[in-house]
């Protein structure tokens, strides 16, 4: 019977249903508070209606979303409107991807592990060690560094490319953005450190710039390039773990250098981090539950959904990242604005 | 029977209709202007900040250059002059969407550019002062800040891109018209000052 009324009314409107923006945007200008809802609210009926015929016709196989089947069970209707509400979002979804991502000029290598060694210039042996050094900084200080080796910088500049490419890898944890890479372009003869927003103030364009001028340039220069890096990584680690003592006597450069505060900080950290993760198995706790409600109501297309649980928001990918050993690296979603510094040898 | 129950879930389901009427008016883009709006705003504070870190750099450096190259008076005096008249430059409050404004704010950035990468081509003439921790840490801060202020400067390009383009498009052109009638299309870095700028600073 929902279905029948459902269909009438959307019937109706089927007319102007590819419209449907454009009758959204003439009720918009009836102001919400006005005599008249009821003639509104229909109107409204109708064109939520009319979409959702509009839409159903493209997306005849539609996984089912957690709200989708939520709302269905409330309502008792389980054929129209999960589907064609699933058809707007989609077409929502697309629309706001198609807007947001314009196509990428440069080609990022795939973010494999803590070290990405597209050049080939490390040994299995050293990218294990590395792998194993960065795994550590980050379950100390959360900070994700990064050491990757380019075959090209595809014809742009070093700092082009490592901003970039820092901000489609997403290094450092959202929020803190407290991200860095080591970047290294053999052809090119280029070597970068790239910061991330949040460590501009630990790692400053100047210290970066010390630690490529002596611990990294020097030994590139001498082809050591398993040498550069390893040493590279090692100033890196010990700056941003707040022990570059050695580095701010050299480099001329006023940071905050108070111990006791970054030890503070790093308490405060572990009880948000932990109070995150206590809010990620409650919420995945959540939505376990209804999915598994909403599977014994219904029996059809739950593969759908179970294959998205991991991958619908960026928490559960920053949850992995902190828990993984380095296997199954990625990035927390840092941003990156330009700082760090740039040599070549 | 059947105009009872049509009654009933008519009833039950306007909070829920409503609830995606929401959705699809964002769905829509009711909201693309303002976001947009804000979003290419916030950039464009980035920008102002990147430029004035450049500007605070600036005094430092010129007394570390004075104290090793008094003579380059001409270059110096250039720096300071360019510096103060782009940091005394009135920015209207409309200024991203003012042309004229904005011409004059890139033309003064553009100014001191051009006058500071002079400055370091001059130091390049004295040994002592390259090897200066001083004068080396200050170039450093100052390549990451052009550097920074190349990223803000595109970020700001690309945010401008996707509101302007909303407001000249469809369906955000309808929301334009309908409700963001005062909302003008914003300024932005022409590319020829980005190629002609970039390259100036060389370390």
């Amino acid at each position: 019977m929902n279905a029948a009324a459902h269909s009438t009314l959307s019937e109706s409107m089927r007319a102007a249903s590819g419209a449907v923006c454009a009758s959204a945007g003439t009720l918009s200008n009836h102001p919400p508070s006005r005599g008249g809802s009821t003639r509104i609210a229909s109107a409204k009926r109708v064109g939520v209606g009319g979409l959702f015929h509009f839409l159903s016709k493209f997306a005849p196989h539609p996984r089912p979303l957690p709200t989708t089947r939520k709302s269905a069970r409330e309502e008792g209707s389980r054929a129209a409107v999960p589907r064609s509400f699933l058809a707007s979002v989609i077409a929502g979804a697309i629309l706001l991807l198609v807007a947001a991502h314009p196509a990428a000029a440069l080609d990022f290598p795939a973010l494999t592990g803590r070290v990405v060694d597209q050049a080939n210039i490390l040994n299995a042996q050293n990218r294990n060690d590395i792998t194993e050094k960065l795994a550590g900084l980050e379950t100390k200080t959360t900070s994700q560094l990064v050491v990757v080796t380019l075959r090209s910088l595809q014809g742009t500049s070093i700092e082009d490319f490592g901003v970039q490419l820092g901000r489609h890898w997403g290094i450092g944890q959202k929020g803190k953005n407290n991200g860095a890479l080591l970047i290294v372009a053999p052809t090119e003869r280029k070597v970068r450190i790239e910061v991330g927003y949040g460590l501009e103030g630990t790692l400053t364009d100047a210290i970066a710039k010390f630690i490529i001028e002596n611990s990294i340039l020097p030994r590139f220069r001498a082809a050591d390039f398993p040498g550069g890096v390893k040493r590279g990584v090692d100033d890196l680690i010990l700056v941003l773990q707040g022990e570059g003592e050695e580095f701010k006597k050299h480099a001329v450069a006023q940071q905050p250098a108070a111990t006791s505060d970054q030890m503070s900080d790093e308490a405060v950290l572990a009880i948000a981090g932990g109070i995150f993760l206590a809010i990620c198995l409650v919420i995945f706790l959540v939505v376990r539950s209804v999915w598994r409600n909403v599977k014994d109501a219904r029996s059809r297309g739950e593969s759908g959904w179970s294959a998205l649980v991991p991958d619908t928001s960026s928490s559960s990918s920053s949850w992995d990242s902190s828990s993984s050993s380095g296997s199954s690296f990625s990035g927390g979603g840092g941003s990156f604005g330009g700082g760090g510094s740039s040599g070549s040898w | 029977m059947s105009s009872a129950v049509t009654t009933f879930s008519r009833l039950v389901r306007f909070p829920v209709a409503a609830l995606l009427m929401g959705f699809l008016l964002a769905g829509c883009g009711v909201n693309n202007i303002p976001s947009y709006e804000e979003g290419a705003k916030a950039k464009w504070s980035d920008v102002l900040n990147q430029y004035q870190r450049r500007a605070d750099l600036i005094p430092n450096l010129v007394e570390t250059v004075k104290g090793f190259a008094k003579q380059e008076r001409e270059v110096l005096e250039a720096v300071v002059a360019a510096r103060s008249r782009a940091t005394s430059l009135q920015l209207p409050a409309d200024i991203v969407t003012n042309p004229e404004a904005f011409k004059r704010f890139q033309e003064a950035q553009n100014q001191l550019s051009g006058s500071l990468g002079r400055l370091i081509a001059t130091a390049e003439a004295y040994p002592e002062l390259k090897s200066n921790q001083n004068f080396l840490a200050l170039q450093s801060q100052l390549e990451g800040t052009e550097n920074r202020i190349a990223v803000a400067r595109r970020d700001y390009i690309e945010a401008v891109r996707l509101y302007n383009t909303e407001l000249r498009t469809y369906p955000g052109k309808i929301w334009a018209s309908i409700l963001y009638g005062e909302n003008k299309p914003m300024e932005t870095f022409t590319i020829a000052d980005d190629t002609k700028k970039l390259p100036q600073v060389k370390f």
